[in-house]
């Protein structure tokens, strides 16, 4: 995306305003707070206390990144209507959450939980499972950080025509994500992310307006022009493709809702009607954002023909630079879009380092190295290391991979093997530790090994799908063949994390 | 407190059902592969279908989720209240 006819310093003038406006969000919401850095719960998670707007735009912001447009319209450019997919697996995302999320809220609110680890080791009480279900949350969470790094440098880079390089783009803006992050906590993520939020979905409606005025806003037109030149972008996909469909659906869904920053989200909610209302607006959600992104991709088809696929990874930077080229309005439009795609890469980058930083203060230090800490050291722990660990990521960040899908997909393989335990954990009293660990471990193998040896799906199914499979198997015919003697207090505790003993407890 | 039953998704399986369902419908596996015509509005017959039932989709779960969801709303809301008042 080098040769945009933005003139370098529009775009620097308007990054710099998201800067600012950040950092001041960040500022004034951690500002007057004075027990915000002395106790886990009020910096991870607002003190427990999210309302229906921060929590909405928490959930949208941090679930749909610049990513969402800068990824996903170049693969509806190369498979077609195909990527119709990205409507489904991204709503059924809250189908999952509905799986667990009303009991889980309800528990953690009781028990006072800060990390998703804390309910596996409630639930378990096994070392093996809980360092090992930390590992894969630190796992996919790194892999997720570094692609949104990445994501920063090049659309920032691209925006500003190579006037920033990319490097100093990074740079800059984590810094400026650290420092807000530093000063709020949760809050500051969650009130930057209204801002990011409401960018975003504005800049993909002018966006796509933009791309319909380029076409004579014939989009019949357009794909009567797919239909002569590519009909396969058009037609039924082939069974493999829906297989594929399908596994996408079941990869995405598990994974994305069993993501450590989307759990910790649940139990930031302020109260359940505040929850239920945010996922109910969500579910909407997909249609007006990765539903207008695939339409943009589809307009570039015909916009912008024979891309290979290095150059299609350009095509949202092509189609805006035409869009720019309309009039001094779309001009404007185009560099404030380019802003907010940059906006809406930090504010997934923000929370997924925050829920990093938390596991590491609560899950790493707290649970194992000093348990005794007082909770401002713990934060401290986290946030320290939470700088580290971006630093180490930016380094690898300066040898970026070649497209962004790829690592989409790798992130989600490791993760979703926490779910079994996770969300059966829930409702099965049966399930044991020592088969879910074997489970998680087994899936995470299969899941692993068959991704690093090229076979990403076999049959059009997800190594991470396979692996989950054989976790679930394991876990569960495992749960019925050991015998487990249950203590009375672990007893005592399992009725807790049951709603029909509710009434007593809550007394 | 009231002993008005509780209502969490995961007890009642005609949700998930029908949410299988829906997903089905919503992978094209069950149309000839290839085939786009008739286009109608520029959009494939079969895209409409896929569109169709994301929609439906959404419209489902939003409207599951705000239903058949209520295990401590009402006592969180009474709760709320009541701080209100003092």
């Amino acid at each position: 995306m080098n040769d945009l006819t933005f003139s370098g310093m529009d775009g620097v003038l308007i990054l710099s305003a998201y800067a600012v406006v950040m950092l001041l969000i960040g500022y004034f919401s951690g500002r007057g707070d004075k027990t915000l850095h002395d106790s886990m719960s009020n910096y991870y998670l607002a003190g427990k206390n999210l309302g229906f707007i921060a929590l909405f735009f928490t959930l949208y912001a941090t679930q749909y990144s610049g990513n969402t447009i800068i990824g996903y319209a170049p693969t509806a450019y190369r498979t077609g209507f195909a990527w119709l997919q990205s409507i489904t697996f991204m709503t059924i995302i809250i189908g999952v959450y509905l799986l667990f999320a009303p009991r889980l809220y309800v528990i953690s609110k009781k028990l006072n939980f800060i990390t998703p680890a804390d309910w596996i080791d409630y639930r378990f009480k096994s070392k093996a499972v809980t360092i090992l279900a930390v590992l894969l949350m630190l796992w996919g969470l790194g892999n997720y950080l570094l692609e949104q790094l990445v994501a920063i440098g090049q659309a920032a880079s691209s925006l500003t025509g190579g006037t920033i390089p990319y490097q100093v783009a990074v740079i800059a803006f984590v810094l400026v994500m650290l420092i807000y992050e530093w000063l709020g906590g949760m809050k500051a993520v969650a009130f930057t992310d209204v801002m990011q939020g409401l960018v975003l979905m504005v800049g993909i409606v002018i966006f796509l307006a933009g791309a319909v005025y380029l076409v004579g806003g014939n989009f019949a037109g357009a794909t009567q022009f797919i239909a002569e030149t590519e009909p396969a972008k058009l037609g039924v996909p082939e069974m493999m493709t829906s297989v594929n469909w399908l596994s996408m659906i079941l990869l995405v869904g598990f994974g994305a809702a069993i993501y450590p920053h989307a759990v910790q989200r649940i139990f930031a909610a302020e109260s359940e009607r505040t929850l239920k209302r945010s996922f109910s607006r969500m579910a909407w959600m997909p249609p007006i954002t990765t539903g207008l992104v695939f339409i943009i991709g589809i307009l570039g088809i015909a916009l912008i023909p024979n891309l290979d696929v290095a150059g299609s990874e350009q095509l949202v930077g092509l189609m805006a630079n035409e869009i720019a080229g309309i009039n001094g309005f779309f001009y404007w439009v185009m560099i404030i879009f380019f802003g907010a795609i940059v906006a809406a890469i930090v504010s997934t980058a923000d929370s997924v380092l925050l829920s990093f930083s938390s596991i590491v203060s609560n899950d790493i230090y707290g649970r194992f190295i000093n348990p005794n800490a007082p909770e401002r050291k713990k934060v401290l722990v986290g946030k320290v290391t939470g700088i580290f660990a971006v630093a180490i990521l930016l380094w690898i960040a300066w040898y970026p991979p070649a497209t962004l899908y790829e690592i989409f997909v790798l992130k989600f393989e490791l993760l979703v093997q926490v779910f079994p335990a996770f969300v059966l954990g829930l409702y099965w009293k049966r399930m044991a530790a020592q088969p879910v660990f074997w489970g998680m471990l087994t899936g995470a193998i299969i899941a692993g090994v068959l991704t690093w040896t090229g076979h990403k799906t076999i049959f059009g199914v997800h190594g991470g799908v396979i692996g989950l499979a054989a976790n679930f198997l394991i876990a569960v015919v495992g749960s019925y063949l050991v015998t487990v003697t249950v203590t009375e207090e672990e007893e005592e505790d399992l009725k807790k994390i049951d709603l029909a003993y509710r009434r007593e407890y809550s007394d | 407190m009231d002993n008005k039953p509780i209502k969490e998704p995961i007890r009642k399986k005609w949700i998930w059902i029908v949410l299988v369902l829906i997903v089905l419908g919503n992978v094209p596996w069950y149309m000839p592969a290839g085939s786009y015509e008739p286009l109608i509005l520029g959009i494939p017959y079969w895209a409409w279908i896929i569109v169709g039932f994301s929609l439906l989709l959404c419209a489902y779960l939003s409207w599951a989720t705000l239903k058949h969801w209520n295990i401590v709303e009402d006592i969180e809301e009474e709760e709320k209240r009541r701080k209100a008042n003092e």
